[in-house]
């Protein structure tokens, strides 16, 4: 038996037995990775979950962190730093807090919920498998801070929903509910005795009565010289963190702009002013006796104040990412921090040292979790079965391999992507994030030799010779399908890599998802200016072209210096003339208006070459016969030329709109408030630039696919009458 | 006898400085069908196209059923007769000519109701009446472009039929199409000329020439170089051109 075709996997070939290695070892390793989430919970390979806030206990050796994984971590620093993982929350853990009493962990999730842990109970009983005792929940809105009185009994909780809420731990009632004030975002605090809870309010921070509700002192910055408008004293952005000294004297408050500020609170005025972090205070704290204040910030440091006049005491530098939160040590002369590269630091004060680091390793959210472990379970013994049936050249191996390539990546990729964020290269993290990979060029690898070499496994078979045609047709068939498979594989793989990428860099999808319906909300009416436009642009196009295949001078003068005008000068002149300059000669034209004018007046220019062409491509023949059928010329113009060149012109016209929608982009200049407008508005609020413009980027991609998909249909309608 | 339908007197015809057409005269009776022989380049098609104007003589005097126009004349009066002409002269083109965004219906019925503002539902009677004489009425509601050359040509024809023309031109009506698709288009052609029809034919269809034709001219270099029933031009030709050409040809 002969054999027509050659590959470079036939049984028994070296590339073959390498595949079934390859194949083996990245199951060996699936089943490595399972079996090590079981021994070692959570796994080892760190990857690091980020840190949104840190808490010391009262008796000085735990130490707990919210972190964005939905754990929280308790680490016991008596016990060599034995890390609790306590699962609960299904969204990430904002803030954590300890009371005196018990002592009781108190967290609070973004799935709206607090958490109340009992540490005595959760020692004893390991590292796992940690129970809540109490949740206290008032509405799912996530939760943004939490503050709590020393003895455990009040607590004050902030939402997104922008209430403040006031709870009786002891019956888990909400016995205050202060708020919405759209301007509370960040940060909430109860002085130590109880009586007064404090939160942001823009740049301004208020007090109220925690048991009454009733508003009282609010801490608002001055002018030095009210007169000259100078030096002013205050925040200048938003009040992003808050905490009170423990004899409930000072107010201590962080900003957006890197100042903080010590306030006296029985006189509502400023007593103190420190300057010193370049991004924005994330948290702050005093240390037991009230000497110090601590606070950490956006540019990766923790810095360290004495209270009094403000003076600055201590730099402390090591984090890789923002500083997220900060308390004091465990005894005067330590500090605590956490950050959002997933580590809890411990420094020495007197030399500026960092004494002890420890990272949260990766936890995957509980749900997630299990189903990733499954997979690696299952794909472990699929692909040393499948590795086994390869060696053997059975075809089912081939197929299953095939199914493995389409599903692992998803699962391989995406959900540790999505897990994580933000952790420092260390050469485990590179081996956990490369053996995914490594699978997935594996899995990748063998589809393109699938692909390429049709069912290697089968023997073959001359066949007889009248299905050969049908043999060669369905074959013809399958590589089309094939090939079509393969294309879409590689956007996958695309999407994939793009979008892990700029996970990586920290794209926030939560804020994403919040924004996408404003932004959506100006589709409409970049499809709208684009519709009036090409509209406009149709209606002109159609009489520049008349102009310029006539014979009068003046009509073809006139046509002729529109379409050169209008071709020689920018789009983006020509829409700041239609829109800021006719005012100065009395005409002003609503933003929309404007830019339908210029976008129209601009793609009838082009279009008129179009549409020239398209009725010069009209053939001397059909003028002749509709000549001789006694037609006249505007008739056969009518009738006959211009059906025939509109269909000519319908797929430039269709390109034409189609980047007209993108060009319309540009009406955004003029404070029309369509798709890119709203991007740039959000992305400069916000300073999420990258996420706001890639939703709009997405938009007019899908517009544009959209388009194209019914420009085709419309084609193909048109060229009913074509020759196919 | 009756008076001539067709009366052509000194026509010429220039192409910048080629002249092309000496000056001929030409007078067809009604039911009779006049067939143009002649080498390429003869004028033969250019003659053809001077009679409904397609092409504006330089010199001389064209009369169809009793419309005279005169060469070289303009205004709104002038473009009135030739309409007059062009209806009631039907033309039929070697490349068929078919509006090819329309169905072969939409084809016949377009100039009874744009130019003789017939109601439509008359002119698809019209129509598929004709639809079915020249035997493609199952072709009704198909795209020109999905049919044969000569299914093209004979819809061709009944378009130019819809019109109810005096005369008909036939411009080489089967020097497009592939051989085997000849016979159908010279079919049509020969009952039209049974039925009475008026026609002149410029063809090299020898066969067609011979059958049907009353009158053969052969054309050379602008002028009639003979004229004589076909019987006898085909058998005993007066002119040696003549000669050489059949003789070239058959």
């Amino acid at each position: 038996m002969s054999t027509l075709r050659s590959s470079t996997l036939h049984p028994g070939s070296r590339a073959m037995r390498l595949l079934c290695l390859l194949v083996a070892l990245t199951a060996g390793l699936s089943l490595l990775y399972a079996v090590q989430y079981y021994l070692g919970s959570p796994l080892r390979l760190a990857v690091t979950s980020e840190i949104h806030d840190l808490a010391l206990s009262p008796t000085h050796h735990l130490v707990a962190a919210a972190a964005q994984d939905g754990m929280v971590r308790l680490w016991d620093m008596d016990a060599d730093w034995k890390m609790y993982t306590l699962t609960g929350h299904t969204g990430p853990v904002t803030s954590v807090a300890f009371d005196a009493s018990g002592p009781t962990l108190f967290s609070a999730g973004s799935d709206g919920k607090v958490y109340l842990w009992d540490i005595p109970t959760i020692l004893p009983a390991g590292p796992s498998n940690a129970q809540p005792v109490k949740a206290l929940e008032a509405s799912t809105s996530p939760l943004r801070d939490l503050s709590l009185t020393p003895d455990g009994s009040l607590l004050a909780t902030l939402g997104d929903d922008h209430i403040i809420r006031v709870w009786d731990v002891e019956t888990g009632e909400v016995i205050q509910t202060i708020g919405p004030n759209e301007h509370t975002r960040h940060a909430v605090a109860l002085s130590p005795d109880g009586t007064l809870v404090a939160a942001d309010d823009a740049n301004h921070i208020q007090m109220w009565d925690a048991h009454s509700g009733e508003p009282r002192q609010r801490l608002e910055g001055q002018w030095e010289n009210e007169e000259e408008q100078e030096n002013w004293l205050g925040h200048e952005k938003e009040v992003t963190a808050l905490a009170f000294s423990p004899d409930g004297a000072y107010l201590a408050s962080g900003s957006a702009e890197g100042t903080t500020l010590i306030w006296d609170v029985e006189q509502g005025q400023l007593a103190w002013e420190t300057k010193g972090h370049l991004g924005a205070v994330s948290e702050v704290a005093f240390d037991a006796s009230g000497e110090y204040l601590i606070s950490s910030g956006g540019d990766n440091m923790v810095r360290r104040w004495k209270v009094t006049g403000g003076k600055f005491a201590g730099l402390f530098k090591g984090h890789l990412g923002s500083v997220s939160g900060v308390a004091a040590g465990p005894d005067e002369n330590t500090i605590l921090s956490s950050g959002v590269d997933g580590s809890v630091r411990l420094w020495e004060v007197v030399n500026n040292q960092e004494l002890h680091l420890e990272w949260t390793k990766l936890g995957l959210m509980p749900i997630w979790g299990k189903v990733f472990v499954i997979w690696m379970l299952g794909s472990g013994l699929l692909g040393l079965l499948l590795a086994w049936g390869l060696w053997r050249v059975r075809t089912w191996s081939y197929l299953g391999s095939l199914a493995m390539y389409t599903i692992g990546p998803l699962f391989a990729v995406v959900l540790p992507m999505l897990e994580t964020i933000a952790y420092p290269i260390t050469w485990s993290t590179r081996l956990h994030i490369a053996w995914p990979l490594a699978c997935l060029f594996v899995w990748y690898y063998f589809l393109v030799l699938y692909l390429r070499n049709d069912a290697i496994a089968i023997p073959y078979q001359a066949p007889d010779a009248e299905s050969l045609a049908q043999r060669l047709m369905a074959a013809q068939q399958t590589r089309n399908i094939r090939q079509g498979l393969f294309v879409l594989a590689t956007w996958f793989l695309i999407f994939i890599l793009l979008f892990s990428v700029l996970r990586r860099f920290g794209l926030d999808i939560a804020f994403m998802r919040k924004w996408l319906p404003f932004i959506m909300g100006g589709a409409g009416l970049t499809m709208f200016v684009s519709a009036m436009a090409i509209l406009l642009a149709t209606v002109l196009a159609l009489v520049g072209a008349l102009g310029r295949l006539a014979k009068n001078p003046v009509i073809n003068g006139i046509s002729g210096f529109y379409v050169s005008l209008i071709r020689g000068t920018p789009l983006l002149v020509q829409i700041f003339i239609w829109f800021l300059a006719l005012p100065q000669i009395g005409i002003t034209l609503k933003p929309v208006t404007a830019g339908i004018l210029a976008l129209g007046v601009n793609y009838g220019a082009y279009m008129t070459e179009i549409f020239r062409a398209g009725i010069q491509a009209i053939g001397i023949g059909q003028y002749e016969a509709a000549h001789a059928l006694g037609m006249s010329s505007s008739q056969t113009f009518r009738r006959i030329v211009l059906p025939q060149a509109f269909r000519i012109v319908i797929p430039p016209i269709g390109n034409e709109f189609i980047a007209m929608m993108k060009d319309s982009a540009l009406v955004s200049m003029i404070t029309v408030q369509e798709l890119t407008f709203r991007a740039q508005k959000l992305g400069r609020q916000n300073f999420r630039n990258l996420e706001t413009f890639l939703i709009a980027a997405a938009f007019y991609w899908i517009l544009t696919i959209v388009f194209q998909f019914f420009q085709s249909k419309l084609e193909a309608y048109m060229a009913r009458g074509e020759r196919r | 006898m009756s008076e001539p339908i067709i009366k052509v007197r000194g026509l010429h015809k220039y192409f910048g400085p080629l002249h092309v057409i000496k000056g001929v005269d030409l007078d067809v009776m009604p039911q009779e069908v006049v067939v143009i022989i002649g080498p390429s380049g003869a004028g033969k098609s250019t003659f053809l196209r001077c009679l409904n104007f397609l092409e504006e003589p330089s010199a001389g005097t064209v009369e169809i059923d009793g419309v005279e126009i005169k060469a070289r004349e303009s205004g709104r009066e002038h473009r009135r007769l030739i309409q007059e002409i062009r209806q009631k002269a039907g033309m039929v083109f070697q490349q068929f000519n078919l509006f090819p965004h329309m169905t072969v219906l939409g084809n016949i019925i377009e100039a009874p109701i744009t130019v003789k503002k017939m109601p439509r539902d008359q002119a698809i009677a019209k129509a598929e009446e004709l639809l079915e004489w020249v035997g493609l009425l199952h072709k009704r509601d198909e795209y020109p472009s999905r049919l044969s050359g000569g299914q093209q040509q004979r819809v061709a024809i009944a378009r130019a039929l819809a019109m109810d023309p005096k005369i008909m031109l036939f411009d080489e009506p089967t020097s497009a199409l592939d051989p085997e698709l000849i016979g159908e288009v010279v079919e049509v052609m020969e009952r039209l000329a049974n039925e009475g029809m008026t026609m002149v034919v410029v063809t090299h269809e020898i066969h067609f020439a011979r059958d049907v034709a009353d009158r053969v001219i052969f054309m050379d270099e602008g002028v009639w170089a003979e004229m004589a029933p076909p019987e006898q031009i085909f058998t005993n030709p007066k002119e040696e051109r003549t000669r050489q050409f059949l003789a070239h040809i058959l």
